[in-house]
Parts: C-alpha cells; sequence; structure tokens
C-alpha cells in the first residue's frame, strides 16, 4: 500500500539546517498495524506528516497505492487524503464550535456524502464507538477518553484505507488508552490499515511491526508475533 | 456543507463574544452612517430627476461680465422671451416668476377679512408653455387653466390648506396681497420634495401683466431679476454647445446695440445642474455643491473602511487562536477554496447581523438626519432602491473585510496550523495591521480638525462684528401696497408708543440679506462706471435702528421719494476715493434716470453673508419700495414687546397676516448649510474616533492575551507596572504619530480649500492640530489603560502557570 523510497526532509532557517528524514525507505502492506517509535527530534512526525499528505517531501518517491504522490499540489494531496485516509492526533482535535455528531460528520461533508446517508452513517459509527448518547454534546463537555474515540469514529467515518495515529494514547490515562488501542486493534481486524506513532512500548506491542528511528533513519524493525 | 459554514460561523461569534460585539458594533455603526450619508446625498442628486424630459431641459441663465469680475444671475431680462422664441423655433421655452412672501387672502364664513396665509415660497406667475416643458399630473384642469388673467391653480396640499379640500377649491375665489382676485381653475398633483420647483400657488401670466409695477416687474432689457427664470426643452439629440454658440450670438445681437457697461451673455444651465451650481440660485430652498456631496460621501466610505479595518485587524489577529480549527479541517479533506469560502461566510453572517442592528439604527437616526439635511419628502429605508443599496454596502463590506483574513487563514500551513505554531508574527499581518490602524487614526485625525475648525468658522461667523446691530430687531414683513403706505406713518406713531420700542425703520431690506438689487451708475457727472452699485431704500431711522455709523456728511432728510444718496465705504474704495468728506455734495446717477446728491458716508458693514465680499452700496429714501419694518425693541419683557406690536399691527393692518422674524436668527438662517455641514462632522467625526478606538480595544485586548507570558516574566523580573503599560501603549503611540504626519497635511490642504469660500474667515490655526494629536492619543491611551493596567496587574504566576 505504501511504499517510500530515499525519502528526505530537511527544515532549513537562516542559520541551521535540520535534516529530519533522511534517505529513509519503508514499505507498509495493505492490512498491517504498523508502530514507529524513536525518540523526540528523531523524525517520527515529519514522516507521518508526508505519509498522511499533509507535507511533501524534498526528495525521494511516495507511492500510494502505486500512485507517486510527492510531487501532488495541496488540492490532489487534499483530494487522495479525504478519500483515503483517517487521522487521529494526541490532542484529538476535535472543533469547539462543532458537537459530537457535526465533528463526526465533517469528513462526509467535505467528500460530499448527501445529508440523509451522512446521517446514517454518522450513527453507524458512533454507536460503534459507543459515545452515541454523546451525539449533542460538544467537545468540552467530554473526558478525554471520549474526546479520543469521537476523533477515533471521525477518522474511519469515511472508510478510509489508512489511519495515521500521531502518540494516539498520550493524553489519556491507562484504562482510557487501553480502550483507544483496542478500537484501533478493531479497526485493523476489520481489514484498515494503521501506522501508528508512539513513545508507549505498551501501545506499540498492539500493532504487527515496529519501525524504530533515529537522527531521520530506521535503525531497527521489530516483527511482533 | 453551507450549512456548516453558518452553524460554525454562528458558533465562533457567540464564542468569542468579546470581539463579536466590537465587530458588529463597530460595521453596525459603520453602515448606518454610511447607509444614512448615503441616502442623504442620492435624495440631493435625485434632484428633479422624476422628470421625463430631465436630459433635456436647462434654464436659460446670464453672466455679466465686467471689468475686474464676473456676475451670475439665474434670470434673464423678461424682453428677451419673445426673442429667444423668434430666434430658436425648434426650442419650447417656458417662463415663471416668483415671489416671496405674498399673502392668500381665503373668504371665510366666520371670519370676516378671511383666513390670510402667508405664502413665503412657492408662489408663482407662470406661463401654460411652462408644462410643454415640465411634465406634472393634473388632478384638476390643466395647463390650459392658466391662459387667461386672474386664474389661479393650487397644488393638491394648498388647496387643501386653503379650503378643507382640493374637491371644495375648484371653483372659489382668493384674493392676493389683498388686491388680485383669483380663482381655483386647476389642482396640480403635489409636485415631490426634490424638486427646485416647488409649484403650490400657480398664478396665470397674464395676471403680472395686469400688475407689473405691484410686483417690480419690468418687461425691459435692462433688467435682469433671478426670480424670473426660462426654461427650455431642447429637441431630442440637439447639441447644447452649439445652442450656446447660438445664445452667445443672440447676447451679442441683443445688447450690443443697447449700450452696456459690461459683456451679457445667456447661457444654458442644464436641470440636472440647477440644484449643484451654487452660483446660481434656484426656487427650492436651497443649492448644494456638489463638492458637499462628494465630502459626505467620503466621510460615509472613510467611516465604513474604518469599520472594516477593525474586522480586518481582529480577524487576523484572532486567526492565531483559529489556527488549530484550520489545520483540523485540512486534515479531514477541506481544501484551500472551501476554507476561504467557508471564512468569508463567517464575515458575510457578521455583516449580515451588523446589517440588520444598522437598519435598526438606521430606522431610529433618519429623523434626525433629515432634520439636519432639511429633508422635506417623507423617506424610507425600505423602498426597494435603498435596500438594494445596503445589500450593495453588505456584499461590499463582506468583501472588503473578509478577503484578507480568508486570505490568510486559508493558506495556513496545516502541521503548524495543528500544532498551534501559528504565532501572531507568522500571519504576517503584523506590518498590515500596523498599516490599517495608522489609516484608521489618519482620518479620525483629518476628521477631528475638519470638525475644529469648520466650528471654529461657525463661531468666527456668529460672534463678527457685522458692522450694525442686529439684536432684538424684530422685522415684520408687509406688502408695499399704497393702502400699507398710507397708514404707515400713524402705524410707526403707535409702535414708539409701545413701552419696550427703541425705534421703528420703514425699509425694502434689512442691512445684511441675500437680496441683490443692483443697478449700473454713475458718480459725478462721470461716464457709468464698470461696477454696479447695490441698492437699500429706508427711512430716516434705519440708521438709528440698526446701529450704523456715519463717518461723514449727515443722515438723509424724510422724503417719500428719492432726493439724497449714502454710500458706504467699499463703494468709496471701487471709486478711488480716500476722504470720504470728498464726496459729500457731488453726485451719483441711478440706470439713466436722474442725478441725486450724496449727503453722507456710512462706515462699512456687512452686505450680505461673509462668503461675498461687501458690495458697493446706496442707500436712499423712497417709500413705495418700502416693505419691512424694523423694530429695535428694549431687551428687557420682549415676548411681551412682541405681542403688544402684534396688536398694534393687528388693528393696522387686519387684512394683512402678521409675520415677524428676529433679524439676528434670518442671518443666522445664511450659514444654514455650513451648520449643518459642521454638525455632520462632528457626529461623524465622533463616530470615526468611536471606531477607531473600538478597534484599538480589541487589537490591546488580543494583545493583553498574547502577551500574558511575557508580562509575566517581565514582573517576576521586577517590571514595574507603568513599565508594563509602556509596553502596551508604546507602539500605538508611535502609530498615531506616524497617521498625524499624514493627517495633518491632508487636513490643511481640505479645511484651506473649504475656508476660501468665505470671504471672512478665521485662521486656521495650529491649536486644532495641536489638539487633534494630544486627543487622538489620550483617547488611544485611555482606551488601551484599561486593558492594560488589568494585563499589567494580574499574578504574574497565574500567567506563567496559563503557559
Amino acid at each position: 500500500m505504501i511504499k517510500i523510497r530515499d525519502l528526505e526532509k530537511i527544515y532549513r532557517t537562516e542559520e541551521v539546517e535540520t535534516v529530519a528524514l533522511n534517505k529513509i525507505s519503508i514499505d507498509v502492506k495493505e492490512g498491517e498495524f504498523v508502530a514507529i517509535m524513536g525518540p523526540s527530534g528523531c523524525g517520527k512526525s515529519t514522516l507521518l506528516n508526508i505519509l498522511g499528505l499533509l507535507d511533501d517531501p524534498d526528495t525521494g518517491s511516495f507511492l500510494f497505492n502505486n500512485i507517486e504522490v510527492a510531487n501532488f499540489n495541496e488540492r490532489k494531496r487534499a483530494e487522495l487524503r479525504k478519500h483515503n485516509i483517517g487521522f487521529v492526533f494526541q490532542s484529538f482535535n476535535l472543533i469547539d464550535e462543532l458537537t459530537v455528531f457535526e465533528n463526526v460528520e465533517l469528513p462526509l461533508i467535505y467528500t460530499g456524502v448527501k445529508s440523509v446517508d451522512r446521517k446514517k452513517r454518522v450513527e453507524e459509527v458512533l454507536d460503534k464507538m459507543q459515545i452515541m448518547h454523546r451525539r449533542n454534546h460538544y467537545p468540552q463537555q467530554l473526558s478525554g477518553g471520549q474526546q479520543q474515540r469521537v476523533a477515533v469514529a471521525r477518522a474511519v467515518v469515511n472508510n478510509p484505507k489508512l489511519i495515521l495515529a500521531d502518540e494516539p494514547t498520550g493524553n489519556l490515562d491507562s484504562s482510557n488508552g487501553n480502550e483507544v488501542m483496542t478500537l484501533l486493534t478493531d479497526l485493523n481486524e476489520q481489514g484498515t490499515t494503521i501506522i501508528m506513532v508512539t513513545h508507549s512500548e505498551h501501545d506499540a506491542r498492539y500493532s504487527h511491526r515496529i519501525i524504530r528511528m533515529l537522527d531521520g533513519q530506521t535503525v531497527l524493525e521489530n516483527i511482533m508475533v | 456543507m453551507f450549512k456548516n459554514y453558518l452553524k460554525t460561523a454562528w458558533r465562533s461569534i457567540v464564542r468569542n463574544k468579546a470581539f463579536s460585539l466590537i465587530n458588529i458594533t463597530g460595521l453596525s455603526i459603520g453602515i448606518a452612517a454610511s447607509m444614512l450619508l448615503f441616502i442623504v446625498v442620492q435624495y440631493e442628486l435625485s434632484y428633479d430627476t422624476f422628470q421625463p424630459d430631465y436630459d433635456r431641459i436647462h434654464r436659460v441663465v446670464t453672466q455679466d461680465k465686467f471689468d475686474k469680475d464676473i456676475t451670475y444671475n439665474s434670470g434673464i431680462p423678461v424682453a428677451a422671451l419673445e426673442a429667444l422664441r423668434a430666434e430658436f423655433p425648434n426650442i419650447q421655452f417656458g417662463a415663471l416668476r416668483s415671489i416671496y412672501g405674498s399673502q392668500v387672502t381665503v373668504p371665510s364664513a366666520g371670519n370676516e377679512t378671511g383666513n390670510k396665509f402667508i405664502q413665503e415660497t412657492g408662489i408663482f406667475f407662470l406661463e401654460p408653455q411652462l408644462f410643454n416643458v415640465f411634465q406634472y399630473n393634473w388632478l384638476a384642469g390643466g395647463p390650459t387653466s392658466l391662459n387667461d388673467p386672474n386664474n389661479v391653480v393650487l397644488d393638491e396640499k394648498t388647496a387643501g390648506k386653503y379650503f378643507g379640500s382640493w374637491q371644495q377649491a375648484m371653483g372659489k375665489t382668493i384674493t392676493l396681497d389683498n388686491a388680485i382676485p383669483l380663482k381655483v381653475n386647476g389642482i396640480l398633483k403635489n409636485v415631490p420634495a426634490n424638486s427646485d420647483l416647488p409649484l403650490e400657488v400657480l398664478i396665470s401670466y397674464k395676471t403680472l401683466k395686469q400688475h407689473g409695477p405691484s410686483y417690480n416687474h419690468n418687461e425691459n432689457w435692462n433688467s435682469t431679476s433671478s426670480n424670473y427664470n426660462i426654461f427650455a426643452l431642447l429637441p431630442p439629440q440637439a447639441k447644447t454647445a452649439s445652442i450656446n454658440n447660438a445664445l452667445l450670438r443672440f447676447s451679442n445681437k441683443q445688447y450690443e446695440s443697447r449700450g452696456r457697461n459690461s459683456i451679457k451673455t445667456h447661457f444654458l444651465q442644464p436641470l440636472g445642474m440647477v440644484h449643484f451650481d451654487r452660483r446660481f440660485e434656484s426656487f427650492g430652498d436651497h443649492v448644494t455643491s456638489k463638492t458637499t456631496l462628494v465630502t459626505l460621501s467620503l466621510i460615509g466610505l472613510f467611516i465604513i473602511l474604518m469599520a472594516c479595518v477593525n474586522f480586518i485587524n481582529l480577524s487576523t489577529a484572532l486567526s492565531v487562536n483559529r489556527s488549530r480549527e484550520v489545520g483540523i479541517r485540512k486534515v479531514l479533506g477541506s481544501n484551500r477554496g472551501q476554507l476561504f469560502t467557508q471564512i468569508m461566510s463567517e464575515t458575510a453572517v457578521i455583516v449580515g447581523i451588523s446589517v440588520i442592528v444598522a437598519l435598526g439604527i438606521g430606522y431610529l437616526s433618519l429623523p434626525y438626519i433629515k432634520h439636519i439635511a432639511s429633508i422635506q419628502e417623507p423617506l424610507s429605508l425600505f423602498t426597494p432602491k435603498i435596500l438594494g443599496m445596503i445589500a450593495g454596502i453588505g456584499i461590499g463590506v463582506t468583501l472588503l473585510a473578509g478577503l484578507y483574513p480568508s486570505f490568510v487563514m486559508s493558506k495556513f500551513n496545516p502541521i503548524n496550523a495543528l500544532k498551534n505554531k501559528m504565532v501572531s508574527a507568522s500571519v504576517r499581518g503584523v506590518s498590515l495591521r500596523r498599516s490599517l490602524v495608522i489609516m484608521q487614526f489618519t482620518i479620525s485625525q483629518v476628521l477631528i480638525i475638519a470638525t475644529a475648525v469648520a466650528v471654529s468658522q461657525m463661531n468666527y461667523i456668529s460672534k463678527a462684528d457685522l458692522g450694525f446691530n442686529k439684536e432684538s430687531v424684530l422685522v415684520l414683513s408687509g406688502n408695499g401696497d399704497s393702502t400699507f403706505r398710507s397708514k404707515q406713518t400713524a402705524f410707526k406713531q403707535q409702535l414708539m408708543q409701545a413701552p419696550g420700542v427703541q425705534s421703528v425703520s420703514f425699509t425694502s431690506d434689512v442691512p445684511s440679506s441675500g437680496n441683490v438689487w443692483a443697478t449700473n451708475f454713475a458718480y459725478n457727472n462721470q461716464p457709468d462706471e464698470k461696477f454696479q452699485v447695490t441698492l437699500k431704500f429706508a427711512d430716516v431711522d434705519y440708521i438709528k435702528t440698526f446701529g450704523l455709523q456715519l463717518l461723514a456728511g449727515r443722515n438723509l432728510t424724510e422724503s417719500d421719494t428719492t432726493k439724497e444718496a449714502i454710500l458706504n465705504e467699499t463703494l468709496l474704495k471701487k471709486l478711488g476715493i480716500k476722504n470720504a468728506n470728498d464726496v459729500i455734495g457731488k453726485t451719483i446717477r441711478l440706470g439713466q434716470g436722474q442725478s441725486y446728491p450724496i449727503v453722507g458716508v456710512l462706515k462699512d458693514f456687512k452686505t450680505n453673508s461673509l462668503r461675498e465680499e461687501i458690495k458697493p452700496l446706496m442707500i436712499s429714501t423712497r417709500r413705495s419700495f418700502y416693505s419691512l419694518t424694523a423694530i429695535k425693541l428694549r431687551t428687557h419683557q420682549l415676548a411681551q414687546t412682541q405681542a403688544a406690536v402684534q396688536k398694534i399691527w393687528d388693528r393696522f393692518y387686519p387684512e394683512y397676516a402678521y409675520t415677524a422674524s428676529y433679524f439676528d436668527e434670518d442671518i443666522a438662517e445664511f450659514y444654514q448649510q455650513e451648520e449643518q455641514l459642521s454638525l455632520l462632522y462632528k457626529i461623524f467625526a465622533g463616530l470615526a474616533i468611536f471606531i477607531s478606538c473600538l478597534g484599538l480595544y480589541g487589537l490591546v485586548s488580543f494583545m493583553a492575551v498574547q502577551k500574558t507570558k511575557e508580562v509575566g516574566i517581565r514582573k517576576v523580573l521586577g517590571a514595574s507596572v507603568s513599565s508594563l503599560l509602556q509596553l502596551f501603549s508604546k507602539e500605538f503611540t508611535v502609530l498615531i504619530i506616524i497617521s498625524f504626519f499624514i493627517a495633518g497635511p491632508v487636513a490643511w490642504y481640505l479645511m484651506h480649500s473649504w475656508l476660501k469660500n468665505f470671504v471672512y474667515r478665521a485662521p486656521l490655526s495650529g491649536w486644532f492640530f495641536i489638539s487633534a494629536i494630544v486627543g487622538s492619543i489620550l483617547i488611544a491611551w485611555i482606551t488601551v489603560g484599561y486593558k492594560a493596567i488589568r494585563a499589567a496587574l494580574a499574578n504574574p504566576v497565574k500567567a506563567l502557570r496559563s503557559e
């Protein structure tokens, strides 16, 4: 599903040049659950941003479903992203002005799904995430665990092929964290590919494979048995 | 999708209550102010546009070129009418002559002398041919109703006023100035108020021909009165320039043979300019210069621009806080266009709310603005035209205010936006925000200076030494007919016996008025001078009543006819005579008539408004021209004296309506337009300053939040409250000083040009400029102060923890 080769990303300021990704090459197969680990500043988030088509690499190749997307412009990236990729963030990133229902509905609006179908789909997902009873609440009225469940619901509502999770349990206590990890595992078992950046060895154990990074390069890969 | 935009917009407004309130307040006031100003401007521009042949109608006017100056007259010699008809057979001409302050007596069953009405304006002797030029709606009769002498046509409103209803008026007889019976022979539908031809009482022109002398109606080529106008309807496709050339040839042909001391020419003034060309008079209540309308439109535009600036400043500042939302939307698949539309929709929602509030403000303040702008016509905000204009303003403001913030926010990098890394500086709006604040304060300061100058000029005018006594002089208007004149002496004797009356004078004109009665003249048997002399006729008590000062010679001696002359200083200066005593005993000849000995010279007094130079003047006696009675009252018990005067009037002249006014109030009316403009400046300068401060308050509030951490650290390190206040106010103070360097020269140029309208003007003092800058800085400090003090006094531990 994902094939990146010699990907490089360098951040430059007037005086400093920081190599975030140093000719990195990774493959992710469809249906895989991959965890990316490494110390702060090793390039995990940069990699995730590029995989999520939020950022573009300086050099190298990025094949997404056999299509070269490294040089896509913003419009094309947005198009591909909204149909194929769901995101889960450490800080949930829900829109405070929208209710639970409306937050989950948002990706469907951007993909042009009709109102009736949207309602049905959102209700299904909220039901599945066991958050239906909170559908008319605003994010600030929910606990952290509930907010992350809404974020996961929003990530899956479009049936994406790939979910990118950036430290999804980072802001949660262990009980809520486990709940979220179970949700992600369930989704993976239903066929969704998941790439997750984490600092937690515990969470990483839910994945099939752990890629360890240092200074913008992969240094080790653990296959989980 | 759109529903989602609106929903988010509404919730964002509710969430950011303070900023929304600032934006909505500023925009509402801005939209309401510009809406009202545009309504006023649009109303002024609408004058006479209801005429179907508006573009083809012109007035034939007169220009008199003397050696050193040019005078303009909206009138034309009466004799020119038939000559024009003969010379230009393809053009339809129609003439009318206005009279002012005439009395109309309407028979009344219970009142022996009838009901008396003074028609200050709206009364005309009118040719039926005028209706070939102008189109009006008739309720009864038609243009032929004015074919015969002693016929009158009333408009619906006046007919109702006289007889209860127009139906009852038809066929009845009214009396003009207690002398001319007129039969009501037609009823005109009310002429709209936005017309410079306020037709109310229309008397057949043939009636004037029978009573010419009573109304100073002279049918020769030598007399030109602004009360007599000729209008022309040009054939379709006629070229004005070629007709003007033909009129020039016509003028030369007519006047060369008649001997002249000036080059008199006639030309066409388009109907569309009658309301705007202040060189000429109109029959309407005012002539507005297009400069005034442009000034008002610019003020409207500036006010709305300032409100938009607030919106742009606050939105770009706030966008830092909204960056996360933008990031999320981008991650979820929103493209730039969608985000742009979303932010524009939010702007549209805020502008929409502001438009609704503005309509409310407009609705409440429209009567007040109508009063200031002297608009008679009932105006409504809810006409398709005005609603269309308001919608236009709404769309314009949405685009103006929303484009830049939408552009900036939709361009956010999603990764930085998600991480809330968009800091104020990275929004790239800092220099723009500074420029916009400079622009706002430039406009405010220009308006402050303009207001100060306008107010000072108005004060100067009201306090200026006019050279005569204007206080406590009651002026009674009457008719100069023989009945009136026959009782004048006895009337005066009775008045003088009233305890509060100091002196009484009969006159053709008060010392300072808008009237112009001028003629060519010759001094001391020399050829005619190259300028005209203004005439006023008055009895011997004129000098005493108005407190005029004789420089040389003596007062006039009492006479019913013109026997002697008194001149003013300006006339002597124009004649090149330095010593006033030199003219005593010399003669002055008016027109081609008789010569009169000069017996006195008066110290100059202002013969007209302070916009104009003092005119060369001659005063003499002539009872037949005395239509005014000027009464100098003692200042105590004015009301009782006035009541006593009215009682005496009613006893002597039961058939004449009593109309009195105080001379100082009449003079104040000269400057009505300037007063209105000055008032509008005051109101809108106030609004501009308010809107600027609103924006400033918003920016400082935002700055206070942004600087929470910085303030905390500075306090921990020992910063004093005053140094923290400086941190907030320094930048704005610098911006205001920069604004001043732009505003100062602009205001100086504008107000210097405006003051040129006045011959006598207040100095353009440096204090106006100093007060503008000091005032702006003080106002800004007060605005900034509250927020800054709150931020400076906050507990530093709390501030640091919040980070």
